[in-house]
C-alpha cells in the first residue's frame, strides 16, 4: 500500500519546527495582556446595548423611586467627602511626624474608581479588564471587601489586572495587631500562606491583612480568610490555605490606588 | 468564504467571553468554532491554527492551553484515518482531547459542556456544507 502524501512530504516537519520556534519566541513576549487591552474597545462596544437599556429603563421608574435613590446617593456622597477630608488631615499629620523624625516622605496614593468591563472566563476570574484613567503598572486594585490584585499593564484608559489568585503575585501579610510575617500567593482557585511558624498558626476564619513590608502594598488591607491549617510533621511551618476576602467576580466597580496621583 | 467568516466570529467569541463571563455561563465560542472546522475538514488546519493562537493568547495569556492539542488533531486524524479508515471515534476523541484542558484552566463544567455541544452542532453544519460543495 503506498504511503499517503502527508507521510512522505517533509513540509509537515518544517511546519512543526516553525510552530515550535514560534511558541518559544511568543511565550515570554507578554502578548496576552496587549491583546486583551486591544480588545477592550470591542468589549465596550458589545456592552453598549446593555448600557442603553439601563439608561432607557430609568424612564419607566417612578419619580418617588428615583428621588429616594438620589437622596441615598447624596448621603453616601457626603459620607465619602467627610472620609476623604479625614484622610487628608491624617496624611498631613503623618507627613509632619515623618519630617520631625527625619524619615523619608512617602508619596500618598490616591484611590480612583474603575469600571469593570471584562473578566477572564475562568470560574475565579483571575484577570480583570478595567476602564480607568491615569493608572500605571503595579498599581494596587481593591474592592470594598479587600485586596483584588495588581495592575499588569495599561493602555489608553484601560488596564488589565492580575488578581491575587494569580500565581505570579505574592503579598506580604500579617494578622492585625500581631507580629506574624507571612506571604500570601495565589494557587489558581485559592491562596496559600507561606512561612507561618507552627507556634503562630492562625485560627480558621482569621483574616490576614497586608503588612506593608516591601512597600508595594499599603498596610492594613484585608487579603485572605484562613480556611484550613495543616500541621506537617517535622516541618517548621504549617500549611495554611485561605480564600480571598474580596469577591470581584460580580463587582461592577473597583478602586485603583494611583501612586502619586491626584484624587478625583 | 468560510475562513474569514469563522475567524471573524472567533474574534467576536473571544470578546463575548471576556466581556460577559461575569454575568452568565457561556461556552468557549471561538474554540468550538475552530475545533468544529478542523473536525469537519482536517485540511482547514492551516488557517485554524492562527485562530487557536489568538484564542489562547487572548483568553489565557499563554500558548499552552489548546494550541498543542489543535496541532495534534489534524495529524492524529490523518494517521488514524489512514490506519483504520475514516470514522467518527477518532474525531470524538480529538474533540474531547482538545476541550478537556478547559477544565484544567479553571473553566466550569457547565461551560465545558456547552462548548462541546456547540462544537458538535457547528461540526454537523460544516460537515454537511463540505459534503454538498
Amino acid at each position: 500500500m503506498p504511503l499517503p502524501r502527508w507521510r512522505t512530504n517533509r513540509s509537515w516537519l518544517w511546519i512543526g519546527l516553525v510552530l515550535l520556534v514560534l511558541l518559544y519566541v511568543i511565550a515570554p513576549m507578554r502578548v496576552g495582556p496587549r491583546l486583551t487591552l486591544g480588545l477592550a474597545p470591542l468589549i465596550e462596544t458589545l456592552h453598549a446595548p446593555a448600557n442603553w437599556w439601563k439608561q432607557t429603563s430609568l424612564w419607566f421608574q417612578s419619580r418617588r423611586d428615583l428621588q429616594q435613590r438620589l437622596v441615598k446617593a447624596e448621603a453616601s456622597d457626603q459620607k465619602q467627602a467627610a472620609m476623604i477630608e479625614e484622610l487628608r488631615v491624617q496624611n498631613e499629620e503623618n507627613r509632619q511626624l515623618r519630617k520631625l523624625l527625619s524619615l523619608g516622605v512617602i508619596a500618598p496614593a490616591s484611590w480612583r474608581g474603575a469600571k469593570v468591563i471584562g473578566h477572564s472566563p475562568d470560574k475565579e476570574s483571575t484577570r480583570i479588564l478595567l476602564r480607568v484613567d491615569g493608572a500605571h503598572s503595579d498599581d494596587i486594585v481593591a474592592s470594598r471587601d479587600g485586596l483584588v490584585g495588581l495592575v499588569d499593564s495599561v493602555d489608553q484608559g484601560h488596564a488589565v489586572v492580575r488578581t491575587i489568585l494569580d500565581a505570579s503575585i505574592a503579598v506580604p501579610v500579617t494578622l492585625p495587631g500581631g507580629t506574624l510575617a507571612a506571604l500570601a500567593r495565589g494557587e489558581g482557585d485559592h491562596i496559600i500562606i507561606d512561612f507561618i511558624p507552627a507556634k503562630q498558626a492562625p485560627p480558621i476564619g482569621a483574616v490576614l491583612v497586608t503588612s506593608g513590608a516591601g512597600g508595594l502594598f499599603p498596610a492594613g488591607i484585608p487579603v485572605a480568610q484562613v480556611s484550613a491549617v495543616e500541621h506537617l510533621k517535622g516541618q517548621i511551618f504549617v500549611r495554611v490555605t485561605a480564600e480571598p476576602v474580596a469577591h470581584w467576580q460580580r463587582d461592577s466597580w473597583l478602586a485603583v490606588a494611583i501612586a502619586g496621583g491626584k484624587p478625583r | 468564504m468560510i475562513p474569514p467568516l469563522i475567524l471573524l466570529l472567533c474574534i467576536v467569541g473571544v470578546v463575548c467571553n471576556l466581556g460577559f463571563s461575569g454575568f452568565t455561563v457561556q461556552p468557549d465560542w471561538s474554540l468550538a468554532l475552530l475545533l468544529a472546522c478542523v473536525l469537519a475538514h482536517r485540511g482547514n488546519w492551516a488557517w485554524v491554527l492562527p485562530g487557536a493562537f489568538f484564542h489562547d493568547l487572548a483568553l489565557q495569556w499563554t500558548v499552552w492551553m489548546c494550541v498543542p492539542f489543535m496541532v495534534l488533531v489534524p495529524a492524529l486524524m490523518a494517521l488514524v484515518d489512514f490506519q483504520a479508515g475514516p470514522g467518527l471515534p477518532q474525531r470524538y476523541f480529538a474533540l474531547l482531547m482538545t476541550t478537556i484542558p478547559l477544565l484544567y484552566w479553571g473553566w466550569g463544567f457547565d461551560a465545558w459542556l456547552l462548548t462541546v455541544l456547540l462544537c458538535l452542532g457547528i461540526w454537523y453544519i460544516l460537515a454537511r456544507h463540505y459534503v454538498w460543495t
